[in-house]
């Protein structure tokens, strides 16, 4: 507005006029004759006034042709009303999928970690009964040998064993991605939301024109190109998508493969 | 350290529940309940003689932090030994769950052997 302000309100009264009522203002207030000092600030103002007017006519209807042209943009209509809960479903189901794996991983790991430790623990008991045959028959040369190279088999089974247990515990540690990615991809849906929310409230304010172009609207969003590639599906999407490799195996043979 | 101590979980993702069980099972722990969030973790709590509360901070319905707050102002709760373990990292935070009241605070992500050392010295401080 202040940068405006010296080339838009050039006044609209001529310039002898303006220069009489000034001094006939500065006469008035000389003679104390505030009823004419009003009537002549009044004068001097309203010189000038028409512009402003001009100006605010001006802004108006270039706010209402933004709308308008807001309004108008069918695409930010797609955005709201189908792109963008789109894209929250998908984040939505990159958790569950996230969930799904860090699931399997930890199942595995929950099994996997008593096999390591019954090693551990029969390889210590069979070395313990070992030793008491050892001591039991100690002029046996033989089984003094034999005992000795299963007692140092034993050891690094022990070791292995310990070390799988560390291994499965790094393994199931690894699975807390899941929570973290989850936290984060749950604040990007909240970030949407409150988006669309926004959105869909201007496009109300600008509805009248938006119905009259009715429902056509959606087509001027660029339709996914299936040869771009258009990432995982959606386990809700229609029927035109394959739910598992029994679909895909299922259509391959159906096509002569 | 009483290894039979009763601990309650609560973590709105299942997967962390899962991870913390696990942890505090290698560490011998046996007596663990779990709950995903403060809402339904604070009804096990008034009812169920626990010994011990690991809570995330971050969770829908009621967070970890009014969990606290809810912890310390029950007569019957408040001298609960409160661990958090969580991804909220700000200092701010941390600052304001030690305001709170809370007896340690593990960020995320975490292993097994800070868990330990916090259960350890939480239970030094407390026993002594």
């Amino acid at each position: 507005m202040t940068q405006v302000q010296e080339q838009d309100f050039q006044p609209v009264v001529g310039r002898e006029k303006r220069l009489a009522d000034a001094r006939a203002l500065v006469e008035a207030i000389e003679n104390e004759d505030s009823s004419s000092e009003a009537q002549l600030i009044g004068e001097l103002t309203a010189a000038y006034s028409g512009n402003i007017f001009d100006e605010v006519g001006r802004m108006t209807r270039e706010v209402h042709d933004t709308l308008r042209s807001f309004a108008e943009d069918e695409r930010l209509g797609a955005l709201a009303e189908d792109e963008m809960p789109d894209a929250r479903d998908r984040l939505r189901y990159v958790i569950t999928l996230t969930e799904q794996a860090a699931t399997r991983t930890l199942t595995v790991t929950e099994e996997a970690t008593p096999t390591a430790e019954q090693i551990v623990e029969r390889s210590q008991r069979l070395k313990d009964e070992l030793a008491k045959v050892a001591a039991s028959e100690a002029d046996n040369a033989r089984l003094g040998g034999v005992v000795e190279s299963m007692t140092r088999y034993l050891d690094s089974t022990t070791r292995c064993g310990e070390r799988l247990k560390g291994q499965f515990t790094e393994i199931m540690m690894a699975q807390e991605f899941q929570d973290l990615s989850g936290q984060l991809l749950m604040r990007v849906i909240d970030l949407l939301e409150q988006l669309e929310e926004k959105l869909v409230g201007l496009l109300q304010i600008t509805a009248p024109v938006r119905n009259a172009k009715g429902e056509d609207s959606k087509s001027v969003a660029p339709a996914e190109r299936a040869e771009d590639g258009v990432g995982p599906q959606l386990p809700s999407a229609g029927d035109n998508v394959v739910k598992n490799q029994d679909d895909v195996d299922d259509l391959l043979a159906s096509l002569g493969f | 350290m009483d290894r039979n101590m009763k601990i309650l979980v609560v973590d709105d993702f299942s997967t962390m529940r899962r991870i913390i069980k696990n942890l505090l099972k290698e560490l011998g722990f046996t007596n663990l309940e779990e709950a995903d969030d403060g809402q339904t973790a604070l009804p096990l709590l008034r009812q169920g003689n626990f010994d011990f509360l690991v809570t995330d901070w971050n969770m829908p319905g009621m967070t970890g932090i009014d969990l606290l707050r809810a912890v310390r102002a029950d007569p019957n709760l408040a001298s609960l030994p409160v661990l958090m373990v969580t991804a909220e990292a700000k200092r701010e935070q941390i600052v304001l769950a030690a305001q709170e009241g809370v007896n340690g605070y593990i960020v995320k992500p975490f292993n097994g052997a800070t868990l330990k050392e916090k259960i350890d010295k939480i239970f030094e401080r407390v026993e002594s």
